[in-house]
């Protein structure tokens, strides 16, 4: 009697433990067959595009690449745009990295580098140079860090001002080629009523991109690309400057519209399909959904106006490659770089163009049998800049971007002045540089 | 403990069995729920005191021993302070909001001649609090939106047109605004902890006190009051360790911005360790929450213990 009820008493306890184990004894089983020899190969792929458009393609290509590769087995999972960029740091802290990984180029992919994150990929390109001279140097480049490439581009991004061409032919307007002309164009459209540029900065991601481009146009070159490494960033050039100002004067003389701050950028593309402003300022990769979103409305696009007497090359675009690198603790390297060469295949690059309309950097990917005019043009427009401005947030150090970034929201409130905001920048500039040295 | 003192192993002693074996048996018993309190909660607990004394980033391996540098460093950065007076301004104005309004809404409701509708009432006021906070904010995002939001266009409606503001975007308004949403969420759930500790009262007191003349107002202060003051007190201290763990209210709606206007303190923490690598210092931000919502905790335990005993 005594026994029994003491054994009752022990029995969820005991149910308990057993459980437990029989748990973890499962999850080493399955473990086992992962790495095991005779079992596949297991790649975990990591990417940033969850949704069900853009998710039925990647497992278009991981089906068939894994009919192709019985002995590789991808396991792939997507995190949105604002999640992944805490996944992935938290993940590189760990010892379950996925194989392969998104990342953006510049300063973003070099930390990974920097940390012994990122497997040189540069053997596997060398070896096979069809695959190599299949891809766009300005997709490669920014994933090149001393000489070593760490990273495949997936897709090439620039950012262009689309416009609503039938609001521009009622106000007799062209495109306007310099910043004076885009000026008149905006005085224009302001005195006809009509708001010129549609803008949601609430996540002021949307006012880097603007200085992206006009800090690569008003900081000479050289010191911008000393400015931006961590090592010697300094951000002393007047440029800085002048770029912020001219970026506040487009608010200050009223050429966006209300509530910038508290405006999403993609409620705005809908308010500038339905012609309530005339430009905006996007990606070629949203070029898509613009035309769709227009329902057949006429719209054309321009790159940001160059700017006279400003020291920097005005024949540069702002935009910049992401794709995907390669942890360094991979065990199954060489599996890895196949599941990349095959991805980025120019069948299965033209089929991205074609599925998902994005700005693939494998030659001759975009062309005018498989993507519509404007994707070609954002190419040529592409192929033919001297150069590419990263984004500002992704090229510089993320110390220095976090001071950056949340006072372009004050700048444009007026809480700040450009001359405030560069002090900020090159305190936060300075302590980074002592840290990285 | 009370629980002890309670539990049937207590009331059996010196019957079949022996006090000490049971000793080891409750023991058995605590033990899984130990274990993993241990290795989820108090473990990490103390890691991150110890993490916050180096200078380290997510994914390198190297940690700089720098003992109280981040502590001086977060005590002269001025985010730390906007977020610990935009927790401060969300704790007050959320007390007074849930526990005050909450209550007066609980005893109208508790009123004869709206009792009938009492069920009604409970659920509009309480369905706020079971939508995703996630949703609520994007809602909101676009209720205070100054080109298509409603609050703008209620405004010109009311001939208030010179009121319309850029509510999320303004720095000097977007934590009001987001502390408004806070409470339309939250006021309905304090009520309804208010409502069921209101049903206990005996109803004898409410009668007798009636028959000695006294008025609905004297009713509440009187009795209802002093009746549910554990559970005013109780409300009153979970409001504020809310207030002090707010996140995701911040980052659905602002991310912080504009600038660092709506910055939190678990919002800064998040910052500092997922955005910018500084786990280290995100992990001082860490012992300091830690240590206001600790000593809310304290002062809760105390209390609903005294309304125990």
């Amino acid at each position: 009697m005594k026994s029994s009820t003491r054994f009752l008493a022990f029995a969820p306890v005991l149910a308990l433990a057993v459980l437990g184990m029989t748990a973890c004894g499962r999850k080493s089983d399955s473990g086992a067959s992962a790495n095991g020899s005779s079992g596949p190969v297991e790649i975990k792929f990591l990417h940033k595009w969850p949704q069900p458009v853009n998710m039925a393609y990647f497992e278009g290509v991981v089906k068939a690449f894994e009919t192709a590769n019985p002995n590789i087995k991808i396991k792939m999972e997507a995190v949105a745009d604002e999640p992944i960029k805490d996944k992935l740091r938290v993940l590189m802290g760990s010892d379950s990295q996925p194989d392969i990984y998104f990342s953006w180029s510049g300063e973003f992919a070099k930390k990974f580098v920097s940390s012994s994150n990122a497997f040189d990929l540069t053997e596997a390109l060398n070896a096979d140079p069809g695959w190599k001279d299949s891809i766009m140097k300005a997709g490669l480049e920014p994933f090149t860090f001393n000489n070593k490439n760490y990273g495949i581009p997936l897709r090439i991004n620039g950012k262009f001002f689309v416009y609503n061409k039938t609001l521009f032919a009622k106000y007799k307007l062209s495109e306007p080629q310099t910043w004076d002309q885009f000026m008149s164009t905006c005085e224009t459209l302001k005195k006809n009523g009509v708001v010129p540029i549609a803008f949601g900065n609430i996540t002021p991601w949307a006012a880097c991109h603007y200085l992206t481009g006009l800090n690569q146009k008003w900081v000479p070159q050289e010191v911008r690309e000393k400015d931006y490494d961590p090592k010697n960033g300094e951000f002393t050039d007047p440029g800085y400057i002048k770029a912020l100002q001219y970026f506040k004067n487009l608010n200050d003389k009223g050429y966006f519209n209300k509530g910038v701050n508290s405006t999403e950028h993609n409620m705005m593309v809908e308010t500038f399909a339905q012609g309530k402003q005339a430009m905006m300022y996007v990606e070629l990769e949203e070029f898509q959904d613009v035309n769709t979103k227009m329902a057949g409305k006429p719209w054309g696009f321009f790159p940001l106006p160059s700017i006279e007497n400003a020291p920097g090359n005005q024949k540069f675009l702002t935009g910049a490659p992401d794709g995907f690198m390669v942890s360094a603790k991979t065990k199954h390297p060489q599996e890895a770089i196949a599941f990349l060469k095959f991805l980025t295949n120019k069948e299965n690059s033209a089929k991205l163009v074609s599925t998902l309309g994005w700005p693939s950097p494998v030659i001759g990917a975009v062309n005018s049998s498989n993507a519509p005019d404007f994707l070609v043009k954002g190419m040529e427009a592409i192929q033919k800049a001297e150069g590419m401005a990263l984004w500002l947030d992704t090229d510089i150090n993320i110390k220095i971007s976090d001071i950056y970034l949340p006072d372009l929201q004050e700048l444009l409130n007026g809480k700040k002045t450009p001359q405030q905001i560069m002090k900020e920048v090159q305190d936060a500039a300075r302590q980074v540089a002592s840290e990285t040295k | 403990m009370t629980a002890e003192e309670d539990s049937p192993f207590r009331r059996q002693e010196g019957t079949s069995l022996r006090s000490n074996q049971n000793r080891s048996l409750i023991l058995l018993y605590i033990l899984p729920a130990l274990l993993l309190m241990t290795s989820f909660i108090y473990y990490p607990l103390v890691q991150n005191f110890i993490y916050s004394f180096y200078r380290w980033s997510a994914f390198s391996s190297s940690k700089v021993f720098i003992a109280f540098d981040n502590y001086k460093r977060l005590f002269l950065d001025p985010v730390f302070y906007i977020a610990v007076k935009n927790n401060v301004l969300y704790a007050l104005v959320s007390v007074l909001c849930q526990c005050g309004i909450g209550l007066i809404i609980a005893a109208a409701l508790e009123e004869k001649f709206l009792r009938r509708y009492q069920g009604f009432f409970r659920t509009v006021y309480f369905i706020p609090a079971v939508i995703s906070m996630t949703v609520i904010g994007l809602l909101w995002q676009l209720i205070y939106n100054p080109n298509i939001g409603i609050v703008n266009a209620m405004l010109d409606l009311l001939k208030l047109g010179r009121f319309a503001h850029e509510w999320l975007g303004d720095s000097n308004t977007a934590i009001y605004a987001i502390i408004l949403v806070s409470q339309w969420q939250y006021t309905g759930y304090i009520m309804l902890l208010y409502l069921v500790a209101m049903q206990k009262i005996p109803a004898e007191l409410y009668e007798s006190a009636r028959i000695d003349g006294a008025g609905p107002t004297r009713c509440f202060f009187s009795i209802t009051i002093p009746q549910i003051k554990e559970m005013i007190v109780v409300c009153t201290v979970i409001t504020i360790i809310g207030s002090f763990k707010l996140f995701d209210e911040i980052y659905v709606m602002t991310a912080g911005g504009p600038g660092r206007s709506t910055e939190v303190l678990a919002t800064a923490m998040y910052r500092s360790g997922f955005r910018n690598d500084e786990m280290g210092y995100a992990a001082a931000f860490a012992v300091v929450l830690f240590l206001i919502t600790f000593i809310f905790t304290l002062i809760q335990l105390k209390v609903s213990r005294t309304s125990e005993e």
